[in-house]
């Protein structure tokens, strides 16, 4: 006859790892998002120094993607 | 407060025997924005630059080059009066001219004459270890001398061609100096090359090498003595004529101003033109003061502004002094167009409560305040100035929060109980205040509002500060439209959103039974008829943008995200600091010192970190999230002819 062993994983700990993930994995999204525009938006700059504005505002929209992670992460714990 | 100045388009005529008096009193009032005349088929021709041009511009050059050569910086100085800097400029010029080139001269000698030391150096520093006369290596009949580099003693070798030789070897440099009969010349070539020889010039002086050498070294600092009492010379003529030379730059500066305008006007045989922008409000000044200098000889006239002249208006905001540091961060988006709305004094208020919303705490808010003060003290840039004003507002906002969140560099100010059991404040005896229960996630307002155990209410309430910041948006762009398109674009473009939020309310209502259940209904049916208003006013592009709405209004959340991780840095350095480290109340030693630089180090990277961060994201909730929706910018900036005075007055 076979034993059966009952795992279970901490429900808390689950928790902070998905708190974890949501935080981590939308860093990384918003940082490959960003640096592209990033890079573009300083070589407009270079050509025109009155671009930074603009430049800011399409550098930092990605940003939006790890600000929902952040949220998620502190709705889940 | 929302409005720009209202600008006149004018146009200056009169003969051309009062154009210099005309261009003169145009610079001197500091008002009137010349537009460049561009030749065109009206047979009106660009003007001739007056007389003096040439000889201000010589002098400008000579005075911008000694400036540079003395390194003359912009200080704060006594106005001198022009007449007296004019009249004396001539020979004050000449006289600091001939005296700079005289320094100059014999400094430019010096350095030759070190340099040459130097290089004379390099020659000999091969043959310092070799104490032979530099003389008796030349001039020989029977003799061949080989004086270079080899990689080894080469004693051996050179035995083995002749025994009459004579050999100097120094080890440290690998300097060898051999003499041999001219007849084993050829030989001792030969052995040489298997040895890696690299031939060295002897230096054309004569002595023995470790003497020259250190007599070149007196020598160079002798040199050096002299050229630096050159140099404090240079620097007394700039400490004396400093002065002096930023007061004639500037006075230079504004005749070349002057004389260089024609240029920019327009002229026939015997008139001139001058076209332009002008305040609405200065426009009597204006006539005023061109009639006064020209006795009512030159006619000033107000022009109709069409549709073109629109678009190149220059553009000068009209706020009031406390809002005007905020121009700055308009200017780094785009200045207004002219029909636009300026939001500056909006910008005024949100910015610093976003910013002190994100920030508050006490401890960081008086550091930066001070630092912001201090800066706007010490450096007198008319640059630093308005961002330092922004950050002191941001400052006093952060404080105000500082104290409605109750915290201090990370602690709670005040003791709070929880669940898990009471946490310490760092008042003693200063408890929190329960208010009233949040309606969202169950927590319990509380006096100080403790943002970590309020992180749901404060979610739900940055996303409605968001809505409302949004829908001002929103509204402000209905004005814009109904200006430039009329009102039916305006309802259509802007309106619709507003009509598609006030359906969405109803139909939430209505789902959430707070209002009857007809309401769900007729909710979606406005909601309906803004998505087809929007469809009609912005075309697909509207329906694209819908969730922006929603993910708009979420990204106001981030005053709560961003907030919250400071606190969590501020607190985790005082818990390495005060906790893991040294606990207050235990004994005081080494930990202590290491706990205290930790707890500094910590919270000065958290103060850089507050300038930055909050300030950042309060910066794009305004140009992404609330420009979005009603500003275009793009308008030239208003730089009036003239001069602001530093150094000199009329």
């Amino acid at each position: 006859m076979a034993t059966e062993t009952l795992t279970t994983m901490d429900p808390a700990g689950l928790k902070a790892i998905g708190a974890g993930l949501a935080v981590g994995l939308t860093g990384i999204a918003s940082g490959i998002a960003e640096k592209d525009i990033g890079s573009a938006a300083i070589g407009a700059m270079a050509e025109n120094e009155s671009l930074f504005g603009k430049g800011l505002i399409l550098t930092v929209i990605p940003e939006t993607i790890v600000i929902f992670g952040l949220v998620v992460a502190l709705l889940i714990s | 407060m929302l409005e720009l100045k209202q600008m006149s388009r004018a146009v200056i005529v009169g003969h051309k025997s009062i154009f210099e008096e005309t261009v003169d009193a145009l610079h001197k009032a500091n008002l009137f924005q010349i537009e460049d005349f561009n030749e065109d088929d009206s047979g009106l021709l660009i003007g001739r630059p007056f007389e003096n041009v040439d000889e201000v511009s010589k002098k400008l050059i000579k005075i911008r080059s000694i400036a540079n050569l003395l390194g003359v910086k912009d200080t704060e100085s006594k106005k001198k009066d022009t007449s007296a800097v004019l009249s004396s400029l001539d020979s004050t010029l000449e006289k600091l001219d001939s005296e700079l080139d005289v320094k100059t001269e014999k400094k430019n000698k010096l350095e030759s004459e070190l340099k040459d030391l130097e290089s004379l150096k390099k020659e000999l520093v091969p043959f310092a270890g070799i104490s032979i006369d530099l003389d008796y290596y030349r001039g020989y009949k029977n003799l061949a001398v080989f004086t270079g580099y080899v990689s080894e003693d080469i004693e051996s070798a050179v035995s083995g061609i002749t025994s009459s030789y004579d050999m100097s070897y120094d080890p440290k440099e690998g300097t060898l100096v051999l003499f041999v009969p001219v007849e084993k010349s050829a030989e001792v070539t030969d052995m040489l090359a298997k040895y890696g020889f690299r031939e060295l010039r002897v230096p054309d002086v004569s002595g023995v090498p470790k003497d020259l050498l250190s007599e070149i070294d007196s020598r160079e600092s002798g040199l050096m003595e002299q050229i630096e009492s050159i140099d404090a010379e240079i620097e007394s003529l700039k400490g004396k004529y400093a002065d002096f030379i930023l007061a004639s730059n500037e006075v230079l500066s504004i005749e070349a101003q002057k004389s260089e305008a024609p240029l920019r006007v327009a002229t026939s045989e015997s008139t001139f033109l001058i076209d332009g922008w002008i305040p609405d409000e200065d426009f009597d000044e204006l006539k005023n003061v061109v009639y006064e200098a020209t006795n009512g000889r030159a006619f000033v006239s107000r022009q109709e502004m069409t549709e073109e002249d629109e678009k190149a208006v220059p553009i000068e905001y009209d706020n009031p002094k406390v809002a005007s540091p905020f121009e700055e961060i308009m200017d780094l988006y785009a200045r207004p167009r002219y029909k636009e709305l300026d939001p500056t004094t909006l910008i005024f208020i949100s910015f610093p409560l976003f910013y002190g919303m994100i920030l508050g705490d006490i401890g960081y808010a008086l550091i930066l305040l001070a630092l912001a003060v201090g800066i706007k003290k010490a450096i007198s840039s008319e640059a630093i100035k308005p961002l330092m004003n922004v950050l002191i507002y941001c400052q006093v906002s952060t404080l105000i929060f500082g104290i409605l969140y109750g915290e201090f560099l990370g602690f709670p100010l005040a003791s709070l109980h929880t669940d898990h059991g009471m946490e310490e404040g760092l008042i003693k005896g200063f408890e929190t205040i329960n208010l009233f229960a949040s309606p969202v996630g169950g927590e319990m307002i509380t006096y100080p509002v403790h943002r970590t155990h309020l992180v749901m209410t404060m979610i739900v309430f940055t996303a409605l500060l968001g809505l409302v910041h949004i829908n001002i948006g929103y509204m402000l762009g209905f004005i814009n439209e109904n200006r430039k398109h009329g009102m039916s674009a305006a309802i259509l473009e802007k309106g619709s959103w507003i009509v598609i939020e006030a359906g969405l309310l109803i139909a939430i209502l209505g789902y959430a039974a707070l209002l009857p259940s007809m309401a769900t209904y007729l909710g979606v049916v406005v909601f309906l008829a803004g998505f087809v208003m929007l469809l009609k006013g912005e075309g697909i592009k509207g329906p694209i943008e819908l969730p922006s709405l929603l993910s708009n209004s979420l990204s106001y959340t981030r005053i709560i995200a961003v907030g919250l991780s400071s606190i969590y840095i501020a607190s985790t350095v005082n818990l390495i600091a005060f906790e893991m480290i040294w606990e207050p109340g235990t004994q005081i030693g080494g930990m202590t010192i290491f706990a205290i630089i930790v707890f500094l180090f910590g919270h000065a990277l958290n103060t850089v970190l507050s300038i930055i961060a909050p300030g950042l994201h309060s910066l794009r909730l305004q140009y992404v999230e609330f420009f979005g929706k009603f500003y275009e910018g793009g308008g030239r900036k208003y730089d009036p002819f003239g001069y602001i005075r530093k150094y000199t007055e009329e």
